[in-house]
């Protein structure tokens, strides 16, 4: 077996050199990273897809890539300071090396969305694995009929790809509404206030031609299902993507089950009517 | 085919395969506890013990490298480990609770991704099982629907025999192949009678019935008495022959160290646990239930098989003595009792 310093390598659990093209802040708490692969090879992942991200000594964490497959330079991915490995990664800079092994798991199954109204909706973090998709509709507008993002954070401070979002709420493409828990006395800020719940009852949605996209904290799963089903869609209509602790990536090492289910490997991404009966899944 | 084999002749059997530079693989006593080890001489064998832990280690160790790494300024160089080195290897001594384990474990670690590292030990391994003559309280393989002479998963499957020696068959081309390359040791069968086999006293549950229950009950008020006691100390995972969870975690610095998958078990609050603070096993009753619940149903559900062989050693180990038969027969019951109302 090669070893990986040439970036090939033929062991599942071995990753391959990926260098940092760039890094930015999004909030205090989370940055954006551009990667490039070593070996100058496209990552090759779809929307929903994540990474074992390694940096040696620190172990590995599963991370959602940010970016979609239709920029193939590089690829992102949004990194909130958390633990031991996230706050190492935070001290990396442009032209510093990591690992990647992956992409893994399921991606948001575009021949299913293509041809409809998709409802976009993320909190928190979540945003960074729905910008895969969001970027892909961007670049691909003519495979999707309307297009809604919806997006709630804690706080003003809080809220992730302030660019990105300048650009959605201006292009023709997309209708977007965002909102946050709450504002910090003293803070100026002059958007929305409340639950991302709060966004769902003013939309004007055909459930017959809509599929949500959901990707948030496990905390949100559940009330924005219930607002989505007053709107009358089905769980055959919805699509989620679940977080969970997972340290193979490849459907061995038993972290990340849900019952019966890898997430790493039947999900992360599943259909709603897939899971909802599964006991601890939501 | 039958053959028999002498207790001599088996011992020169395995020195001559340790000879030939192949990984004999035996019960074998270290430090007054009998594990599966390498043996250098075959009269090292305690054949006659239950080790400690079970057989899956031949496969799949407590700790293995994946790679070593070494880091200086922006080069970085990963040494990763090359399987086809891995050597070939005899499995020997192998009760039938731990043999019908190992085929069980083929479908986690080859459905979809292949693990290499389980994959090609399995491939270089010849599994020598050895019916069970001996059966302690915690014995409950005959509940789980195996039996003291069942042969699923061994290669070459032994039955010993009053007066020494043991009944050979083959189960497989590699045992086909162990005893054709060695017939000089192998006599025709004498007609001497198998040893009595192990008589395990706890009664047979009914798997479909358990998991029906199971099915229905993930939050039920039993699961309270049942997985109270729990400490979560991963002694049953760790024993366990189908128990095969695992970590992937650096030993070393930054610099330099190694990339290793140890075992872990999903008993400790840690296995779940994100680094966001959210642990959707949050209390060790939780912990507990999906042990349950993994072994009697979700392995069921996903791969068609029971991860159970009732081997006892997680009741033999347990420091708080909870007794997964006592719980299964409890199931058993419980759903007797509730089919029986139904038709009152």
């Amino acid at each position: 077996m090669s070893s990986s310093a040439d970036g090939t390598t033929a062991s599942l659990y071995v990753p391959v050199d990926c260098e940092i093209i760039a890094v930015s802040d999004l909030t205090p708490h989370e940055k954006l990273f551009r990667l490039r692969l070593k070996n100058g090879a496209p990552l090759g992942h779809l929307p929903g897809q994540f990474v074992q991200v390694s940096l040696l000594g620190w172990e590995e964490a599963p991370i959602s890539v940010a970016s979609s497959p239709t920029r193939t330079d590089y690829f992102e991915m949004g990194i909130r300071r958390t633990g031991s490995l996230t706050s190492a990664m935070h001290e990396l800079t442009a032209g510093d090396l990591i690992g990647v092994r992956g992409p893994f798991g399921r991606p948001f199954e575009l021949p299913k969305l293509r041809g409809h109204d998709l409802l976009l909706i993320s909190g928190g973090c979540g945003l960074a694995p729905l910008r895969s998709l969001i970027h892909y509709c961007e670049d691909r507008p003519e495979e999707f009929g309307a297009l809604t993002i919806l997006y709630g954070a804690k706080s003003p401070g809080d809220v992730l790809f302030k660019d990105d979002f300048a650009l959605w709420e201006t292009s023709a493409r997309f209708a977007c509404s965002r909102t946050v828990d709450q504002v910090p006395e003293g803070d100026c800020y002059s958007g929305g206030v409340g639950l991302i719940t709060s966004l769902i009852p003013p939309l004007e949605i055909d459930p017959h031609r809509t599929v949500a996209v959901l990707v948030g904290p496990p905390v949100m799963y559940r009330a924005v299902i219930a607002e989505l089903k007053k709107k009358g869609l089905s769980s055959d209509r919805i699509v989620v993507s679940l977080e969970r602790h997972m340290r193979c990536g490849v459907g061995k090492c038993g972290h990340c089950t849900i019952e019966h289910l890898y997430c790493c490997q039947d999900g992360p991404v599943f259909w709603l009517n897939e899971i909802e009966h599964l006991r601890g899944a939501l | 085919m039958q053959n028999y084999i002498s207790q001599q002749n088996f011992n020169a059997l395995l020195d001559s395969l340790i000879s030939q530079g192949k990984r004999v693989v035996a019960p074998r006593t270290n430090a007054g506890t009998v594990l599966y080890e390498p043996l250098a001489n075959a009269a090292d064998m305690v054949i006659d013990q239950l080790p400690r832990r079970s057989g899956k280690e031949a496969f799949f160790p407590l700790c293995e490298d994946i790679m070593t790494y070494q880091k200086e300024g922006q080069k970085i160089e990963l040494q990763d480990i090359d399987p086809t080195r891995f050597l070939e290897t005899v499995l020997v001594g192998v009760r039938p609770c731990d043999a019908a384990a190992i085929p069980v474990l083929d479908a986690v670690f080859s459905w979809d991704y292949k693990d290499e590292f389980f994959l090609e030990r399995r491939k270089k391994t010849t599994i020598i099982g050895l019916a069970c003559t001996q059966a302690d309280d915690a014995c409950f393989c005959t509940a789980v629907g195996l039996t003291p002479a069942d042969p699923k998963g061994a290669d070459l499957f032994l039955t010993p025999l009053e007066g020494g020696g043991y009944a050979c068959e083959t189960q497989s081309e590699k045992g086909e192949a162990l005893v054709a390359n060695n017939k000089e040791l192998f006599a025709e069968p004498n007609g001497y009678k198998p040893l009595p086999l192990a008589e395990p006293q706890t009664g047979k549950f009914d798997l479909k019935k358990v998991k029906a229950w199971l099915d229905e009950h993930f939050e039920d008020p039993a699961w309270d008495s049942i997985a109270t006691r729990c400490v979560g100390c991963g002694a049953c995972a760790f024993v366990c022959p189908a128990c095969h969870c695992f970590d992937i975690v650096d030993e070393g610095t930054e610099k330099q160290g190694k990339r290793r998958k140890n075992w872990d078990a999903c008993g400790f609050w840690k296995f779940t646990h994100h680094a966001s603070g959210h642990n959707p096993r949050d209390q060790q009753p939780k912990r507990y239930r999906n042990r349950i619940m993994h072994k009697f149903k979700y392995y069921d559900d996903k791969f068609g098989q029971t991860l159970c062989t009732g081997c006892g050693r997680c009741i033999r180990l347990c420091p708080v003595g909870i007794d997964i038969a006592d719980i299964l027969q409890d199931i058993d019951k419980i759903e007797v009792k509730v089919k029986v109302e139904e038709n009152s």
